[in-house]
């Protein structure tokens, strides 16, 4: 709590200096974004990126939707989903596990996906690489989705410990004295109560795989499995001169998150705070 | 006993981490085996792939797509179109050719490209094909079908047009600034320097971050200097033509036209590409004057502005160097690209109908329109309309040429290019002949 | 109710206390799902580093050759170094912004809500999209270089022409990187800067201490947890930075912006030699493997993991 409502302070010039200027920074591009969408290749070119425009137009998200976007969108979707039910499978059960057997055995299963934190997904590409495709998985959607939702699994794994760890012994006792079994326990106590924790790792391992470019550049191709980050890759490389149609590209990509955003911002920045620099 | 249940539990433990490990190790590798020698019924059914180079060409190819889709064996087995942004092209290629998604029918530029992936035995000899359809071999010339032999089994149906590299440049510019297209090398030197005194501070396109169209100066210089010997020597395994007089020269007058500030300020081509369209676009809009590019220029511009295409775009042959070895009407280039055929394809007899499009009057005509020469026999009587005089123009090249240089990323296999591109793009940042001569030197010729 | 009390102890064999909890086996799914899909590709890293491979046919053994050849690869060597350069220049360039930016937010003024709602912009934006969007922004004929050029056109900046010069180049990436993470890191210690007493700020005002003296005595100090994650996740994150440098210079001009991991993907994906790909691979998990050890030991980190870091 910083101390600067104090009534009869001078205000503080540097801090508005600092906080304008970065607001300059970071608002200039979204503005560009936003206008040059709307804007012609012709205009963009001849009149820069931060010019007011003249004319608006539409047309450049009919460009990019008819350049097969949609389709990128849904296998976008499709990956998210298929993640983030992995990981609300599999991380509960263990991590009320890691919180309520403190057996050696379970800790040392706590050590691995804390090793597992540590492992950068770049480092295993090329083994994910060339598994996949002696497998015969490569170019599919599950070829994503199953190394996605595993590199998922430490951060989420521990945000739910710690998310299960609030949860005070005397509950537990209370059930246990009435002869329940884990699994009633789970469902009827620890679960209700971790819903915080959850919709932190939903969110988290949901950002994850929509925003995911490296597996999906590695692990497919084709325009039929393609996902939105790699539609925009592939999209600017082949004319990055059409800022415009990028930009709309871009924009369309923004449209789901920012609409999580207006909806559910507390999760959603909970969920981001755990993605942790990966 | 809970003693004995800790360590049976541990035991437990660790024997399901061992065995899981072990058995997906086992699956992955049984898989794998029998992923390689997968029969061909794995592959999607009642559809052939065809991959073709992501660019402005690409109508000609969905036409073909088109085209056989609507005979009676292409409504039984569809052929579907995709394409790889050109810039990824060749590294995509290698990563999806091993994999059960392969394309049946796939786009290479013959020669080098294709070498490792016969030796991996991917490629099927299309020499049954042209038992079957004889006009499969007779509608091609003979030069150009024998760029993608492998020992006696053909490889590769061409499928664009050749690809000689010339000098564009904008007539309007040229003319404002009363320059005419160089012939000799001091002429370019000179047009040069006008055009710097005049305001174009870029007289010379050149993509250099995309690094192959950099590679294409170096072809030039290196055959008007040392005459085509001196790479077919080099291919041939005879790494020392690097560190002769001929190269240390021919390399020398690359460093005077970069000195010349001709490309821009130095290193400024390190920015620039010509895969995004921005070298077309430069040239359009009188940024620059001359770019040294393949004949598929003309579509990439034509995609950018038709008119510019129609009426402003100009082309001549590479200037002479004087005392050079090479003669004037030596090309370099691409002498077509291919269709080549996955061995395992699971249609074959669909394929080869298919294949039979390539040589058809409409589609060479498609790709006349597109300013490609097709190299089919009956190619010269069919060139008409708004392309014709560049077309007539790239045939009398190619007539004339005693040589035709493939593009050395093409002529070394696969695995060099990465080494020649980095080498050619170094050597333009920093002229330094010793290091060039080395890298080139240290490539990997086939065989 | 004292019976009652003794929790997760390690001796199971007290009655009533065993009821209800979970067994080992509540962990065996996940474990193995991560053994099989994360784990395994450790291992086959280890193996592939010993084998040739190009994508066609299978890995041909070569025992140590990769090793060997990849000690003398001048690049690998160097990427070393670039790496440590983009590491250290984020930290350097992250860490003042985002603290300041964060100690500001974490005030209740009306604007600063808004304003703190706005600078969270970029973390909506997936790395490709942002560097996408700042690869057009500058490119040097149709994007700011030219608008601005009274801004770009000096030496320093390379007169617009951007990815054309190690210092410029690096420069961007540091700057895209700044624009991209300097959100995250303030919520960081906007959340640090508001768990800090406000009688602690009382008692310094009493003094007679200035807004510079309170930041330097209370601020900073009070902060230091916060400013060892912030710093820790910026060193671990940026070994893995990969899609801004493949998106705006591709590991170029030469080979001056090739980060460890960059070379690690060219090696695999443009050389196809996927022995020494792997290599690499098994050098980046030792190398963060430790830096991550020495840090959480260094830092008594993995005991902060418990509190919870609300918002």
């Amino acid at each position: 709590m910083t101390s600067s409502a104090q009534p009869g302070r001078r205000p503080n010039y540097a801090a508005g200096v600092l906080t304008a200027g970065w607001l300059v920074i970071v608002l200039a591009p979204i503005y560009v974004l936003v206008k040059a969408s709307l804007q012609t290749q012709t205009d963009y070119n001849s009149s820069g990126p931060l010019s007011i425009p003249d004319h608006v137009t539409p047309s450049n998200f009919g460009t990019v939707i008819h350049s097969g976007f949609l389709r990128y969108f849904v296998n976008t979707a499709i990956i998210t989903a298929a993640v983030v039910a992995i990981v609300v499978v599999l991380v509960p059960p263990v991590a009320f596990a890691i919180v309520r057997n403190r057996g050696r055995t379970v800790t040392l299963v706590f050590r691995i996906f804390l090793l597992g934190l540590t492992v950068p997904v770049q480092a295993v590409i090329v083994p994910l690489y060339f598994v996949i495709t002696k497998v015969g998985l490569y170019d599919t959607l599950i070829a994503v989705i199953l190394p996605t939702a595993a590199f998922s699994l430490p951060l989420s794994t521990i945000i739910m410990t710690g998310s299960m760890r609030d949860i005070t012994g005397d509950l537990y006792e209370a059930m246990a004295l009435e002869g329940a079994t884990s699994w009633h326990i789970f469902r009827h106590l620890v679960l209700p109560l971790a819903r915080g924790g959850m919709a932190t790792i939903i969110i988290f391992s949901a950002l994850n795989a929509w925003n995911g470019f490296l597996l999906p550049l590695i692990l497919s191709q084709s325009a039929h499995v393609r996902v939105f980050t790699l539609g925009l890759y592939d999209f600017q490389t082949v004319s990055s001169i059409n800022a415009p149609a990028i930009c709309a590209a871009v924009v369309l990509s923004i449209v789901p998150i920012l609409v999580v955003y207006l909806f559910a911002r507390r999760a959603l920045i909970r969920g981001l705070m755990g993605v942790g620099g990966k | 006993m809970s003693v004995s249940r800790h360590w049976s539990r541990r035991t437990v433990v660790a024997a399901t981490l061992a065995l899981t490990t072990a058995a997906a190790l086992v699956a992955f590798g049984a898989a794998s085996s029998s992923a390689t020698t997968k029969a061909s019924s794995a592959r999607p059914a009642n559809k052939i792939v065809v991959l073709a180079y992501g660019d402005a060409q690409n109508k000609a190819e969905q036409w073909a797509v088109d085209t056989y889709n609507k005979t009676p064996q292409g409504k039984k087995v569809k052929a579907v179109l995709q394409t790889i942004p050109g810039a990824n092209y060749q590294t995509k290629l290698q990563t999806i050719i091993g994999s059960s998604n392969a394309p049946d029918v796939f786009f290479n530029w013959g020669g080098g490209s294709i070498v490792q992936f016969q030796k991996a035995g991917l490629l099927l000899p299309l020499n049954g094909f042209m038992k079957a359809d004889p006009k499969l071999k007779s509608s091609f010339l003979p030069s150009i079908l024998s760029a993608a032999k492998i020992g006696s089994n053909y490889y590769g149906i061409p499928m664009r047009g050749t690809q000689p590299v010339m000098l564009f440049y904008n007539k309007t510019l040229l003319a404002a600034h009363h320059l005419t297209p160089p012939t000799t090398w001091a002429q370019l030197l000179s047009d040069v320097a006008a055009l710097k005194n005049a305001g174009v501070q870029v007289p010379i396109a050149l993509g250099g971050a995309d690094q192959w169209p950099t590679l294409m100066w170096f072809e030039y210089a290196y055959d008007r200097v040392a005459g085509p010997s001196l790479v077919t020597d080099a291919l041939n395994g005879k790494s020392s033509v690097w560190k002769t007089p001929d190269s240390t020269k021919a390399l020398g007058y690359l460093k005077q036209l970069i000195d010349a500030g001709a490309f821009g300020p130095s290193k400024s081509w390190d920015s620039v590409y010509f895969t995004k369209n921005q070298t077309a676009q430069m040239l359009i809009g009188g940024q620059a004057a001359f770019e040294l590019m393949g004949s598929w220029y003309y579509s990439t511009v034509q995609s950018q502005s038709a008119s510019f295409a129609a009426k402003e775009l100009g082309y001549s042959a590479f200037p002479s160097i004087p005392g050079g070895k090479g003669n004037l009407n030596d090309l370099a280039g691409n002498t077509e690209n291919y269709y080549s055929v996955l061995k395992n394809t699971r249609y074959p007899q669909a394929v080869a109908a298919f294949l039979k499009v390539m040589y058809s009057p409409a589609f060479v005509k498609q790709e006349l329109a597109l300013g490609n020469l097709t190299t089919t026999t009956n190619t010269p009587k069919l060139i008409s309309g708004p392309t014709a005089p560049y077309l007539r123009y790239q045939f009398n090249l190619i007539k004339k040429a005693q040589a035709f240089q493939l593009s050395w990323d093409q002529a070394w296999p696969q695995t060099n290019s990465n080494a020649i591109h980095t080498a050619v793009a170094d050597y333009f940042d920093n002229p330094d002949s010793n290091a060039f001569a080395s890298a080139m030197a240290a490539l990997k010729p086939a065989g | 109710m004292t019976a009652l009390a003794v929790r997760g102890g390690r001796k199971k064999s007290s009655g009533g206390l065993q009821i209800g909890r979970p067994s080992f086996l509540w962990s065996l799914p996940a474990l193995l799902y991560f053994v099989v899909c994360a784990l395994v590709p450790l291992g086959v890293v280890i193996w592939l580093s010993f084998t040739s491979w190009n994508a066609l046919g299978s890995p041909a053994w070569v025992g140590t050759d990769n090793w060997t050849s990849l000690f003398h690869d001048a690049t690998l060597i160097h990427s070393f170094k670039v790496t440590a350069i983009l590491t250290g220049l984020g930290i350097l360039t992250q860490t003042p912004v985002s603290l300041l930016l964060g100690v500001w937010a974490a005030g209740h003024e009306r604007n600063r809500a808004i304003l703190s709602a706005l600078y969270f912009i970029p973390l909506l934006m997936s790395a490709t999209a942002i560097s996408i969007v700042w690869l057009s922004l500058l490119n040097p004929y149709y994007g700011l270089p030219r608008e601005l050029h009274w801004l770009f056109d000096n030496s320093l900046l390379g007169h617009g022409y951007l990815f054309s010069y190690t210092g410029t180049a690096i420069g961007v990436l540091t700057f895209v990187g700044m624009w991209q993470w300097t959100p995250f890191h303030t919520l960081i210690y906007q959340g640090g800067a508001r768990a800090i007493p406000e009688v602690l700020y009382q008692a310094a005002a009493i003094d007679g201490a200035g807004r510079v003296r309170q930041f330097f005595s209370i601020t900073l100090p009070q902060l230091r947890n916060t400013i060892i994650t912030s710093v820790v996740l910026i060193l671990v994150g940026s070994f893995t930075t990969f899609d801004s440098i493949l998106i705006l210079t591709a590991g170029r001009p030469g080979v001056s912006t090739t980060s460890t991991s960059y070379y690690m993907y060219v090696n695999g994906f443009e050389k196809f030699q996927f022995g020494n790909a792997s290599v690499i691979g098994v050098l980046l998990v030792v190398v963060t493997t430790l830096i991550s050890l020495i840090v959480v030991r260094v830092s008594g980190w993995d005991k902060m993991r418990s509190t919870q870091e609300g918002v």
